[in-house]
């Protein structure tokens, strides 16, 4: 079967999935025994104004008939309007997700580039200092909450050396660059604004280590362990017998085999740290889609958060596919049928 | 096989490679040294220069120039004044519109002129009359100068959005559309039915609600019929020190001077209101100095200030008090509501759970309001809880309190709170068990007459006493007195009328009554009232809290 039917069949998957979403999400969230209306209005509203607000979002009528209206709006791509903002939800989820992403991106860039290799060096040097050093930190990474991590980073490096900035996603002084993918340093790249460039990827680091250091522990563990049930395998016993380096052995030979659980746990990662931003997004006053997430679930903002659920899904399942298709890349014995 | 495939070294490389690349900084071509302006890169998307205000300032914000305060403003949905009723929107809105008559600092006694130089109240039979005079030769900060017209736009148009405050006017002060008339460019003349209250009324022109806004503006700005709420949303068309320069969500706001301010130029030509959700980082940005105000410390953060900041406080008008439902028995009897009253320690509640932070008010008109009633009489009294009980026959008294879940406003966990009212009652043999639900559902039960007793607090929605005296007498406003199905007619009347008094003196003597009354009758404790705490840098001056919930930005000065 070639790639492509694969990715088509892969996208049918996708509507399903979307369906299944939609519907538990929106069940699950009328089930819940209070009124958005009241939610909305508060304490000090009337009855009449808290009628004529279920009125005017469709809150009075029969859920399955709610839930027919939402589907038939959503077809014709419309998200419906938010309950707290009272803006179209769609546009609430284009100026809040890009912060998102780029957040849980560059967190899962760093948990990469600094979880491999430290897997692979920790299971090479097995029992030895560096293994012990990278089981102790990644010990840690994996027990400490992201809000106390958050904290201590921002008062040590904020507060205290005042090295790297303790919130927002550029500084308040700079004009952010014109929109275009809604990445703050992609886009200060386009405009060719290195200040806001800089400003951007100093504003990213410390939140992008809060939430990135918990991943960096897993990939960093989960490789380390593939990596030891790699190495005594015989083709990497027949690669050292060729007289190859051991750094070949280990990075192309044994590394690339041990990948394999490795990009399955990055798949499954990249999907926490998209709900893991809620609480670094509060801590670093980000203002991204977790935080959104948050107070619409709060306030019973039901447009909202399936919207933001669906967005959630389509990004996992996307995530999932590129894992998929990553395996066959790196093991070209996975067919894909 | 996988030799025609990079190797995973080299995939690392790459990455590597690619976020270098995106690291270093930006070809130098691109960035020529020296005044880059016209490279610049525009303004973002969301701040549009406001139309009112061609060249507002010439001076780029700077951290001189800008006070700088640290918020947490998720609440925003807008900052149109017609439709603004959250926290943050109030306190924005109010430095960038100006209404008939205002407060001034942190008086809530006075009313002051604002665009009007001068009212005046007449009897006029069935109706009242007020006539206020602007000011002449005001203008807004689009240059368009403000008239009557303008008022009588305003008002309108708040009464036909009908958005959150508009029971403001519509309800309290029974405006429809007809009340409000200019009777030449600068006289307004606003007729009140018999029914509502003129003190009241002035009150409620203080608030954002009654804002005037730029009608040329607005007009110019209108979609459809949405009577230019779109495009007000995050825009201002006002005459207040300050103007909307832009609002992004979840982000900041910036206000920048209007140069066409009628009053004193403001000390600082921008302010800047950033969000930072997490308190703990609004006291990191307070401590480093990027921020000169922090809005939303806890009183532990507040504790540990020093040197470079301070703590400010203000007045915070909500009372925090238990419901107590008259239609649950044994709640019927005025004795086992007086026994509960009595069981509570107040002092403990304000020194020791909320470290003195509060007020000990038990009476339903919160300080430093006009008919505030400073009588205290209950602190715990077990003995006396006792006799009460027994007096009223009820033996073994076992009650649910319906308590909302996470943190109280004014610094004090819901549960804790709870917890040190059941162990109070506890000791005058009164088992009370606690249900912590969101805050939804406590509303919904409440607003239902569903709950035994109900924990939580009633802010004010205008500065004048019946915006607490009536939802907590008046069983037919369905509002407190309701939700607690206390149906009491003779206070009801003597609120009615108490609302309606002129005569202050007269009106103060009432509500004296009045409160007297509800303390001992009605069906609540009201426990305490929180103090609104803030941390200030020592380079600020000039800052005063309204208890209506902002602060006059303008007023503010930052020494070197």
């Amino acid at each position: 079967m070639t790639l492509l039917s694969y990715l088509l069949r892969r996208l049918v998957g996708f509507a399903a999935v979307l369906i299944g979403v939609s519907i538990i999400t929106f069940g699950l969230s009328h089930l819940v025994p209070t009124d958005p209306a009241v939610v909305a209005l508060g304490d000090h509203a009337t009855d009449e104004q808290i009628d004529a607000f279920r009125e005017k979002y469709g809150l009075n009528k029969p859920v399955p008939e709610q839930y027919r209206i939402y589907v038939t709006t959503l077809l014709h791509g419309d998200l419906g309007i938010s309950l707290r903002t009272r803006r179209p939800v769609a546009d609430d989820l284009h100026d809040f997700f890009p912060a998102t992403f780029e957040l849980s991106l560059t967190a899962l860039i760093l948990s990469i580039l600094i979880g491999i290799p430290a897997g692979v060096v920790s299971a090479t040097a097995r029992n030895r200092l560096p293994d012990h050093v990278v089981r102790i930190v990644s010990l840690i990474g994996g027990s400490v909450p992201i809000f106390w991590l958050g904290l201590i980073l921002i008062g040590f490096f904020y507060g205290r050396l005042g090295w790297l900035p303790g919130g927002a996603r550029i500084d308040k002084f700079i004009p952010p660059p014109p929109m275009v993918t809604g990445l703050f340093t992609v886009d200060s790249l386009l405009a060719g604004n290195s200040e806001a460039f800089w400003s951007s990827v100093h504003h990213l680091l410390l939140p992008a280590l809060a939430l990135g250091y918990f991943s960096t522990a897993i990939i960093a563990r989960m490789m380390r362990s593939s990596m030891l049930e790699v190495l005594p395998q015989m083709y990497v016993l027949a690669a050292r017998a060729k007289g190859l380096r051991q750094r070949r052995v280990v990075w192309r030979h044994a590394a690339r085999n041990a990948l394999i659980p490795a990009v399955t746990t990055i798949g499954v990662t990249f999907g926490s740290l998209l709900s893991g931003a809620v609480l670094t997004e509060t801590i670093f006053s980000w203002p991204g889609l977790g935080r959104y997430a948050t107070s619409s679930a709060i306030n019973l903002d039901f447009p909202a958060v399936m919207g933001v659920t669906l967005l959630a899904a389509l990004v996992y399942t996307a995530t999932n596919l590129i894992v998929d298709v990553g395996y066959q890349w790196l093991d070209p014995r996975i067919r894909h049928g | 096989m996988y030799q025609s495939k990079p190797s995973i070294s080299m995939i690392l490389i790459s990455i590597a490679l690619v976020i270098l690349t995106a690291c270093s900084p930006v070809a130098p071509t691109a960035a020529p040294e020296g005044p880059q302006a016209t490279e610049a890169p525009p303004e973002a998307p969301v701040t549009e220069a406001p139309t009112e205000a061609p060249a507002a300032t010439e001076a780029p914000i700077s951290v001189e120039n800008t006070l700088s305060v640290a918020s947490n403003i998720s609440d925003l949905i807008t900052l149109d004044p017609a439709v603004v009723y959250e926290y943050s929107g109030i306190l924005v809105t109010h430095n960038v519109y100006q209404t008939l008559v205002t407060f001034v600092g942190s008086d809530l006694q006075t009313i002051t002129p604002g665009l009007a130089d001068s009212w005046e109240t007449v009897d006029a039979d069935d109706h009242w009359e007020l006539t206020f005079k602007l000011h002449p030769g005001n203008t807004f900060a689009s240059g368009n100068p403000i008239t009557a017209d303008d008022v009588v736009y305003s008002f309108n148009r708040a009464i036909a959005i009908n958005g959150p405050p508009a029971f403001l006017f519509t309800g309290v002060a029974g405006l429809t559309a007809d009340s409000v008339t200019a009777v030449d460019p600068e006289t307004v003349l606003i007729n009140l039915p018999k029914t509502a209250s003129p003190a009241a009324f002035l009150a409620v022109l203080t608030n954002t609600i009654a804002s005037v806004v730029d009608s040329k503006e607005v007009m110019a700005h209108e979609t459809g019929d949405d009577n230019g709420t779109t495009w007000l949303q995050d825009h201002s068309a006002g005459s207040g020190a300050y103007v909307l320069d832009h609002w992004t969500k979840e982000v900041e706001v910036l206000l920048t001077a209007n140069p066409n301010f009628n009053g004193d130029k403001p000390a600082l030509s921008s302010v800047l209101i950033s969000h930072v959700p997490e308190s703990a980082n609004q006291l990191t940005q307070l401590q480093v100095g990027d921020a000169d105000i922090a809005l939303n410390l806890t009183a532990e953060q507040l504790a540990t200030l020093s040197g470079d900041a301070t703590s400010v406080q203000g007045a915070d008008l909500r009372l925090f008090y238990l419901g107590m439902n008259v239609a649950k028995p044994p709640l019927d009897k005025v004795e086992v509501r007086e026994a509960l009253r009595m069981a509570i320690d107040y002092d403990g509640i304000v020194n020791d759970l909320l470290s003195g932070n509060a007020q000990k008010v038990q009476t339903i008109i919160p300080s430093p309001m006009f008919g505030y009633n400073s009588d205290a009489p209950f602190q715990q009294d077990v003995e006396g809880a006792k006799a009460l009980l027994e007096q009223a026959g009820v033996s073994d008294l076992n009650l649910e309190m319906l308590i909302p879940d996470g943190a109280a406003p004014g610094g004090v966990q819901w549960s804790d709170l709870a917890a040190k009212l059941q162990s109070d009652w506890d000791q005058a043999g009164m088992t009370v068990t606690i249900k912590q639900v969101s805050f939804a559902e406590l509303l919904d039960a409440y607003r239902a007459q569903g709950a035994e007793l109900a924990l939580l607090y009633w802010g004010p929605d205008f500065a004048d006493p019946d915006t607490n005296v009536t939802p907590f007498t008046d069983y037919e406003a369905n509002s407190i007195a309701w939700r607690n199905s206390w149906n009491d007619p003779d206070i009801a009347a003597q609120a009615k009328a108490a609302a309606i008094m002129t005569d202050a003196a007269e009106r103060e003597a009432a509500y004296k009554e009045i409160t007297e009354y509800v303390l001992h009758n009605g069906p609540y404790a009201v426990l305490y009232q929180p103090a609104a705490l803030f941390g200030v840098r020592s380079t600020v001056q000039g800052f005063e809290w309204n208890p209506m919930g902002f602060t006059d930005f303008w007023s503010i000065i930052k020494i070197a």
